[in-house]
């Protein structure tokens, strides 16, 4: 998968752009501010349909125009498709070669992409919620029917939220029914969740022991709270039936409090360093090269799943990281062959990534300005 | 300057599903340039739908008399019931011709999102026309999405302890559909619920 050319109009602060991006590196240096991550976020929705920071739709429209556009050429297994997305009067409409694309799932035919972002680094220090959203990103990524199937749990456990707030005028009956429909749709968020983090956390703990500089080995795990220790090895049936005792037993308690206390909503993932908590004892390096570890196996993961590499959007990632773990990064990056998106506010800590191939572009204003390939940083 | 009767029915009109304010208004030209009787024969089949058509006492759907004519039919199995979520669900069955049974409309499915419970529904209904002791199988015909499984679920718990067999209409890859036109939900759940041959 490759992207030919990426055409913009109105998203964010950027009125119009038109790249034609390198097979390899594009490098987008400005001062914050200026639109650098509005154009990797343009490139985000055209291959996700969702915005990369969280945001209401017309949030992505320029201020003061209708709608947004953002379009993508891509070369897809061979062929060459026009991938294109529209917000307006806040609803978007995606395009394949012009034609509506009618389900998602048509859309998501072979497009993938991979986003890091400096929020990201914060994933093992911040709460729960946030871990859970990096880890479901990267599921969605690796099993596309997990849109439906995630959007199916939140419905479920709304419905059963809702039902709960009647408080003791609920039917019993009426709450078993539910009961069981949150657990039936938990149950396939567990299984989805746990194959991904089988595939993913011994690449990333092996990812993580060559750049953490740190003795003690690595681990992440996805143990959900309330279904004990068979979760490693029970089948979805069973699973189901796991979290229907977990759901009965905390019943009263969940009536009290109007609201469902367990279930794949509020799971968290471990990160440990030699055994000990991570968010607790790394060190705010060890912390960020521990997500680095995860990011790159993702990448390295949907490499050997799908056979090939998804699109890689880093944002000001660089400056985060310690100039040794940068330095890692960015040859990772050169090396990988992958189609990268890097921006900064610092051309020099990004080299590493460039090649004689590099398309820089200047971000200023909105404005995005290619520089001539005989001018590089 | 438009004449105002003519201005009345393209308000009525484009207050249809799916008819924006240009078709309405191709619509009552069409109206109006037709052969006299069109119209009045129109407007006599809405205010007879209006009128005659109600709901059946037994099951639910639609007639014009006590009693639909699938209740009425007395060629069709008085053994299984087919609940339904809508009767444009039970019309889609109708069109299989392979359903002999007779059938119990829900309107609705059971959501608290959307307010409706049990009570909203024509579940007490379903339960009261049991008593007979004719019905021997019910089929649960609800959609496969959230609120039709749990509805699906909640009838399940009511109904088994009354000694009925209860079935649930199968799920999975449309017949005669391709495969790769399949959506990945669905080509996943079929995946995952194979059978052995």
């Amino acid at each position: 998968m490759r992207l030919l050319a990426l055409h913009v109009q109105d998203f964010r602060n950027l009125p119009q752009v038109s790249l034609a991006p390198s097979p390899h590196a594009t490098i987008a240096v400005g001062q914050n501010g200026q639109g650098k991550t509005n154009l990797l976020e343009a490139l985000y929705f055209l291959a996700t349909l969702k915005p990369l920071r969280a945001g209401r739709l017309t949030e992505l429209v320029r201020w003061g125009t209708q709608g947004a556009r953002v379009v993508g050429r891509f070369l897809l297994k061979g062929a060459e498709r026009e991938i294109a997305v529209e917000v307006s009067g806040g609803v978007r409409q995606a395009f394949v070669d012009g034609k509506k694309a009618s389900s998602l799932e048509e859309y998501f035919g072979g497009v993938s992409v991979v986003a890091f972002t400096p929020d990201d680094l914060e994933v093992v220090k911040g709460g729960p919620d946030a871990r859970r959203t990096f880890l479901d990103r990267a599921v969605f990524n690796r099993y596309p029917a997990f849109l439906k199937e995630s959007r199916d749990y939140a419905r479920a456990l709304k419905n059963r939220n809702r039902l709960l707030r009647e408080g003791p005028a609920a039917e019993p009956a009426y709450l078993d029914a539910y009961d069981e429909t949150l657990a039936k749709a938990g149950a396939r968020v567990y299984v989805r969740r746990r194959a991904l983090m089988a595939e993913l956390a011994p690449r990333a703990q092996a990812t993580f022991a060559s750049i953490g500089r740190t003795p003690e080995p690595a681990a992440y795990g996805y143990h959900p709270s309330h279904l004990g220790q068979d979760f490693a090895e029970a089948d979805e049936a069973g699973l189901v039936d796991a979290l229907l005792e977990a759901l009965a037993a905390r019943r009263k308690r969940d009536l009290e409090r109007g609201f469902s206390s367990v279930g794949p909503h509020v799971d968290d993932v471990t990160v440990t360093l030699g055994g000990r908590s991570a968010r607790a004892y790394a060190s705010q390096g060890q912390q960020r090269a521990l997500v680095l570890g995860w990011k790159i196996a993702e990448i390295e993961n949907l490499h050997a799943a799908m056979g090939f590499l998804p699109l890689l959007l880093l944002d000001d990632v660089s400056s985060e990281l310690d100039p040794e773990r940068n330095a890692y990064l960015m040859s990772y990056l050169a090396s990988s062959g992958a189609q990268v998106f890097l921006t900064t506010t610092d051309a020099t800590l990004v080299r590493g990534a460039a090649a004689a191939d590099t398309l820089w572009v200047d971000v200023h204003a909105g404005q995005v300005v290619p520089r001539p390939a005989d001018a590089p940083a | 300057m438009t004449p105002d009767p003519l201005n009345r029915l393209v308000a009525q009109l484009a207050k249809l599903p799916g008819i924006g304010e240009k078709t309405a208004q191709r619509l009552a030209f069409h109206i109006l340039r037709a052969p006299g009787e069109y119209a009045v024969e129109l407007s006599q089949a809405i205010r007879e739908v209006k009128e005659k058509v109600h709901l059946c006492a037994r099951c639910y759907s639609l007639t014009d008399s006590e009693l639909c004519g699938f209740c009425r039919d007395a060629r069709r199995e008085e053994k299984v019931l087919c609940v339904v979520e809508t009767f444009a669900d039970l019309m889609a069955l109708e069109r299989t011709r392979e359903y002999r049974g007779r059938y119990h409309v829900l309107h609705g499915v059971l959501s608290p999102l959307e307010g409706v419970g049990p009570e909203q529904l024509r579940i007490k209904e379903l339960l009261e026309r049991l008593n007979d002791g004719k019905v021997e199988e019910i089929i649960l015909a609800t959609n496969p999405d959230v609120e039709g499984e749990a509805t699906a679920l909640y009838l399940t718990r009511l109904l088994k302890p009354l000694g009925l067999r209860v079935s649930r209409i199968a799920q999975g890859l449309p017949m005669g559909g391709d495969l790769e036109y399949a959506d990945q939900a669905t080509l996943a759940k079929a995946l995952s619920a194979r059978r052995e041959l």
